[in-house]
């Protein structure tokens, strides 16, 4: 567990020492606030007004832009994970040292999973706090969307984390993780439009759809947070045997 | 200490190393020598555990390297080539983090962390990004974490590779105390470094070794050469020489001011020869200037073997 704290922290204050990260947790930050109370949520069928013209005293438009937020700031926190150790050759380095592939992969995900959640919590608190008082803010409802918002991070870092083991740059890793995120996030769209057989599958491919449900309804479902934890799961298996693979080649 | 026995990785369908058989003593220090793509850099980093071989075992101080076995890494300190760092870094931090992943305590960490400071010159540089250093001092951060947690079999690719003069004469001093309580394997171009810090060479070619023993040994198992210098000889001398009895090859190496001829020979039994170039210039009326005998340099075994013999007399011509 050591290793899997030490490549955490290296992790962590290289990715706070780095520009690029910086200024996507900025325009994530910015972009989120702007969005809450100026454009609302105007997408699909979960369309919220913004807060100046709806005047609700909820989050529900922050949350809906999190998976979309996130689509950006995942592969902008992951993709040098992998590929700029690749690129610089640290890879080799790390790996010679007495650590398995699982450890580094696990520290790796938890640094990106805990600045996603510094950082929806740093956009989050001061809205919250803005709302609360304007009008009757359901906390409960604000600490289920951020635990939803928590568990649909780690499924979109997981996901970050494969682009960049699999891509050679960090640029492509970007584009990779970012262009899947954004594909399930737009098949979320289409659940109810869609047949019924092909609903069903939309369903379990989206991840904001297990997480959209949580916001609207308040209540963090078992089964959505299963759904989350398995696709880290799988997230970091295949990350491992990415990085193992190109051990044997 | 170390132990490669039959080992082979190939890269697709390029054999990159076949059938490698070599070891290193405990204590020892190893040039690991061989013309790029050899094969050395893919069995250093079979050895340091970060590829792993399609055949043949490998083990450091008794224990097989496996994929899943991280204690023959604990026990190997690791310099690939180009000296892969996490330039953003500060010294002192990656260090620190080096020790982390390493498993030293609190109190070990700092230990160490002073001493390989102090061994690799690092004193004042330790606070600066490993990126803002200059090419040398990156290579000593490289040294100073394959050494931290104080490993008894050090893996060096190319320590000196891209370092101006000073800085290379620096790291071989470093690398010649070293050998004195480690086991090293140290793979380089520089012939002269190896028989500066090197006891014994392991010369690679197309994944294969091709030499492995002391310098010594290696170029007395070559064909000697005997210079002959002689006066008073015609153009014809060159031909006549190589016509002598068990000369394999002759070659002029030149004509001075006052007009003697040199000329260099290979030969197996250079005693019998030297009898015979005696005989042979006594009959011609030649002078003879010059004749001895002379062991072949390392670099000229490295050539002949890792060359093909046209090569290596292009490369040996004047």
């Amino acid at each position: 567990m050591s290793r899997v704290h030490a490549i955490f922290r290296r992790e962590l204050g290289g990715t706070l020492d780095s520009p690029v990260a910086l200024v996507a947790a900025m325009l994530f930050v910015v972009g989120l606030h702007a969005g809450f109370f100026f454009l609302g949520f105007p997408v699909g069928d979960r369309r919220a007004p913004g807060f100046w013209e709806g005047r609700t005293a909820s989050l529900q438009a922050f949350f809906s832009w999190l998976p979309l937020f996130f689509a950006l700031l995942a592969p902008a926190l992951t993709m040098g994970a992998w590929a700029a150790e690749r690129r610089s050759g640290t890879e080799e380095l790390l790996l010679t040292h007495p650590v398995r592939p699982g450890e580094a992969v696990l520290g790796k995900f938890l640094a990106a999973w805990t600045l996603a959640v510094a950082l929806v919590l740093l956009a989050a608190l001061p809205l919250a706090l803005v709302v609360d008082r304007l009008g009757p803010l359901d906390w409960g409802a604000v600490a289920s969307g951020v635990a939803g918002a928590a568990l649909l991070a780690g499924g979109c870092i997981a996901i970050g984390l494969c682009a960049s083991a699999l891509a050679q740059e960090e640029l492509v890793a970007f584009l990779l993780s970012a262009g899947l995120l954004v594909l399930l996030w737009s098949l979320s769209l289409f659940v109810r439009a869609l047949p019924p057989g092909l609903a069903e599958a939309a369903w379990y491919a989206s991840p904001p759809v297990h997480y959209l449900d949580t916001v609207t309804r308040g209540v963090l479902d078992g089964r959505d947070a299963l759904y989350h934890g398995l696709l880290v799961l799988l997230g970091l298996y295949l990350n491992i045997a990415v990085v193992e693979g190109r051990r044997w080649r | 200490m170390i132990r490669v026995e039959a080992l082979e990785k190939r890269y697709g369908e390029l054999r990159a190393v076949d059938g490698v058989t070599f070891s290193v003593e405990r204590g020892e220090v190893v040039g690991f020598l061989g013309p790029n793509g050899a094969g050395k850099s893919t069995t250093m980093r079979c050895l340091a555990g970060y590829l792993f071989p399609d055949a043949g075992t490998l083990a450091i101080g008794g224990r097989a390297v496996h994929p899943e076995d991280l204690e023959t890494r604990r026990a190997v300190g690791y310099l690939p080539e180009s000296t892969p760092l996490y330039r953003r870094m500060r010294v002192e931090l990656y260090l620190d983090f080096v020790g982390r992943i390493r498993g030293l305590g609190r109190s070990e960490r700092r230990a160490a962390i002073a001493r390989v400071i102090g061994d690799c010159g690092l004193e004042g540089r330790a606070r600066q990004r490993i990126g803002t250093l200059s090419k040398g001092y990156r290579q000593r951060v490289g040294l100073a974490q394959a050494l931290l947690s104080d490993p008894d079999v050090l893996i060096l690719d190319e320590p000196t590779g891209g370092l101006d003069p000073a800085e290379v004469t620096r790291m071989r001093e470093l690398v010649r105390d070293l050998g004195e309580r480690k086991t090293i394997l140290l793979s380089t171009h520089v012939l002269s470094e190896v028989q500066e810090t090197c006891r014994r060479v392991v010369i690679l070619a197309g994944g294969k070794v091709v030499a492995d023993g002391t310098p010594l040994d290696l170029a007395a198992g070559e064909r000697a050469e005997l210079r002959v210098t002689i006066e008073d000889a015609g153009d014809d001398a060159v031909t006549e020489l190589g016509r002598v009895e068990g000369v394999a090859a002759a070659r002029r190496t030149g004509v001075d001011d006052a007009g003697r001829r040199g000329v260099a020979l290979e030969v197996d039994d250079r005693h019998a020869c030297a009898r015979r170039v005696g005989e042979l210039a006594r009959a011609k009326g030649w002078t003879l200037v010059e004749l001895r005998h002379e062991l072949p340099s390392l670099e000229q075994v490295f050539l002949r073997r890792t060359q093909p013999a046209a090569a290596v007399a292009e490369e040996e011509r004047p």
